[in-house]
């Protein structure tokens, strides 16, 4: 392959070609933007912790005067600025670029300072840079005195080899760990966490703990209460199962055909393609971030609380979204070439599917759909807390009757025993099946 | 001309916003009944030449013409239509491993059986035991109802040729076709495009690594370098100095029989 000739004036480069060269270190500057407000938003919030609380005002909040928002703004702002301009910052390293001398030297501290006042006083005429004749990737800013900012991966054949040294001496590494302890230290405070108190109080959960381990099969095959609709653990049990196979089923049914509407290449590359394909990829993404039990929510309003019916919509209509969204990446990983080969027989693309696309994907879907059958299952089991039926009805009955049940823990643990063996046959069925399709 | 099957003119293929240029230019005719080879290095430009012919890859700029049709501006029923008598052979065969020998061969068909029936994977009888003819046909009859990757490479390019035989081309166009293969079950392949070239009259167009294959089976010989033709002309016409140009100063004739 010849590359065509790069004359500097007869060819512009297209928009396009300028907006993609430019995204990385866009990117970059955003993630690093993002890191440093984190890192601003840790301080704000350890400070009202150690100092604020202790020696201001109990009571009180550490919060800043409306016109501190902007300088806190403008600070980080000016941070990443100056990360940049030494050529040292997280979003450089992960986004592949490098700060350089035109000759591939490394920056001089001269070109530093001088990168970090011209990079205030170009930054206004930046997107003039997309109009210009100036060669692909370089910023205003970029030059002779002030350094420019390489794409590692395009210049890498000319840069002398580089001695890994350790990732902990290195500046990306000193600042992940650093991010790394801030967030630790952050999490070990906002989730409260105090191992003291594990200690200290468990006396008061011990009676629990007994009774939950000597459970009651009372209500095993006898209703809890006919006239409340309460029935037996068995009854529950049989509810749970098949509440999860028909979401599965008609959940796996619905994703199947649909699945192939979010697959790139059975799009195609055009704009038609690519909007159906974005639409189905959000679409998939916007239901499965909502967990099946907040769907329970408004489907046991919607069919009545309690109902079994609520629950399995809530699960098919999760089930859609997780497996559609997984067919369609096992629809993208099958081999092109008997695609090609169908193709050029002159068949429909849609034929192309049937004869080429089908038979790659038939054992990864049965396997992905056995093992969205073991997670909503476990799903059905709790899905009762909001209405949605199944075993957990009993569960959380039990569970509300503490106080007016002396037995209320001991049902709760036969209640725990009969979920914990459904949940374990039910698994080991499909890992066994699953381990036969593969 | 009545007797050009395909007629390429100014054909030209730019990959990557412009970063590849894999065909410049190229123009070139191919007569009915003839066989010919193209030579050239990995990445000159043969496979993309092939999948520009039936458009599986689209070209950049030029026309094709095949038999009287300009393939670039067919619609997509049209490139169809077209594709069906342009059958097609690969390196790596391209087989559905999963499915079944016959089904592969089958699916040769599938640009002329009736669409309805196809989505429900039912064939006429017809069209059956012209699949079994074909099988009969590459030497491997035995081996239809089993899966495509059970066989043996020499077999699977059997079955890609049964295959585009399902389709009664005017054109085949085989890239590589022996590439994977050892040079035993090269010739046998060849021999059967030979075949098909001198008894039913299909015109070929095949690349190939190797010079003396292509000495042995092409009627004509076509060498690009670099997405340029650098060479045109007779299988005898290449000597030393042309397999040099071609194949560049550092390269030494190997020979398969």
């Amino acid at each position: 392959m010849k590359k065509p000739k790069k004359s500097k004036s007869a060819r512009r480069y297209p928009l396009l070609d300028r907006l993609v060269v430019l995204r990385p270190r866009l990117s970059a500057f955003m993630l690093d933007w993002a890191s440093w407000g984190y890192v601003a938003y840790g301080v704000m919030y350890l400070l009202n912790k150690y100092w604020y609380l202790r020696y201001v005002n109990f009571y009180g909040r550490l919060t800043l005067p409306a016109w501190a928002w902007p300088v806190v703004i403008l600070a980080t702002f000016e941070l990443v600025m100056l990360s940049h301009a030494s050529g040292q910052s997280i979003g450089l390293n992960l986004f592949g670029l490098k700060l350089l001398g035109p000759d591939y030297a490394p920056p001089t501290m001269r070109q530093r300072l001088h990168r970090y006042v011209a990079l205030h006083l170009k930054l206004p005429f930046q997107p003039l840079v997309l109009f210009s004749d100036r060669p692909l990737g370089m910023l205003l800013h970029d030059g002779e005195r002030a350094g420019c900012m390489f794409q590692v991966a395009r210049i890498k054949d000319d840069l002398p080899p580089e001695k890994p040294g350790r990732w902990y001496l290195t500046y990306r590494g000193l600042c992940l760990a650093g991010l790394f302890g801030l967030t630790f230290w952050l999490g070990w405070k906002i989730t409260a966490i105090n191992l003291q108190m594990l200690v200290d109080r468990v006396s008061k959960s011990s009676h629990i703990w007994h009774d939950l381990f000597t459970p009651s099969f009372t209500y095993l095959t006898e209703s809890v209460n006919e006239r409340g609709h309460l029935y037996s653990i068995t009854y529950y049990m049989m509810e749970t199962i098949f509440m999860a196979f028909f979401a599965t089923v008609t959940g796996a049914i619905v994703a199947f055909p649909i699945s192939f509407l979010g697959a790139r290449n059975i799009m195609g590359f055009n704009a038609v393609g690519w909007l159906i394909y974005s639409v189905m990829r959000t679409l998939f993404n916007a239901l499965r971030s909502i967990e099946s039990i907040l769907m329970a929510v408004l489907f046991a309003v919607w069919v009545g609380f309690g109902n079994p019916f609520a629950g399995a919509l809530a699960l098919f209509l999760h089930t859609i979204a997780a497996l559609g969204k997984l067919y369609s990446e096992q629809v993208e990983a099958v081999d092109p070439g008997p695609l090609e080969a169908i193709a050029a027989t002159g068949a429909r693309r849609w034929q192309v599917v049937i004869y080429g696309v089908i038979p790659q994907i038939i054992p990864s879907y049965l396997a992905f759909t056995l093992y969205r059958w073991d997670i909503n299952i476990r799903m059905a089991t709790v899905i009762a807390l909001v209405g949605g039926g199944g075993i957990g009805t009993l569960l959380f009955y039990f569970k509300n009757e503490v106080g007016r049940l002396d037995d209320a823990w001991n049902q709760v643990g036969a209640v725990i025993v009969a979920i914990v063996i459904i949940v374990w046959i039910l698994d080991y069925i499909s890992a066994r099946v699953r381990e036969k399709i593969g | 001309m009545m007797d050009d099957l395909i007629r390429i003119e100014h054909l030209t293929k730019i990959y990557e916003r412009g970063e590849v240029l894999a065909l410049n230019d190229v123009s070139f005719t191919v007569k009915r009944g003839e066989f010919l080879v193209l030579l050239g290095l990995s990445g000159s430009g043969k496979s993309t030449l092939l999948r520009c012919i039936n458009r599986l890859i689209e070209p950049t700029a030029g026309t094709i013409i095949f038999d009287g049709i300009d393939v670039t501006r067919a619609s997509s029923r049209q490139l169809r239509q077209i594709r069906r008598r342009m059958a097609m052979i690969f390196q790596q065969f391209n087989l559905v491993k999963r499915s079944t020998v016959l089904t592969n061969v089958l699916s040769g068909r599938l640009g002329y059986v009736s669409p309805a029936a196809s989505a429900i994977h039912k064939f006429s009888k017809q069209d059956i035991d012209m699949a079994m003819a074909d099988l009969d046909r590459v030497g491997i009859p035995e081996q239809a109802y089993k899966r495509a990757d059970e066989l043996s490479g020499g077999q699977q390019q059997r079955v890609g040729i049964a295959r585009a035989l399902m389709q009664q081309p005017d054109l085949l166009m085989a890239d590589e076709p022996v590439s994977a293969l050892d040079p035993a079950t090269s010739h046998s392949v060849m021999q059967h495009l030979e075949t098909m070239n001198r008894e039913d009259g299909v015109t070929v167009i095949a690349s190939l690594h190797f010079l003396s294959l292509a000495r042995r089976y092409g009627t004509k010989i076509l060498a690009l370098k670099d997405g340029e033709i650098v060479f045109e002309g007779l299988p005898t016409e290449i000597d030393e100095a042309r397999f040099m140009e071609i194949y560049g100063e550092e390269a030494k004739e190997v020979e398969v029989r």
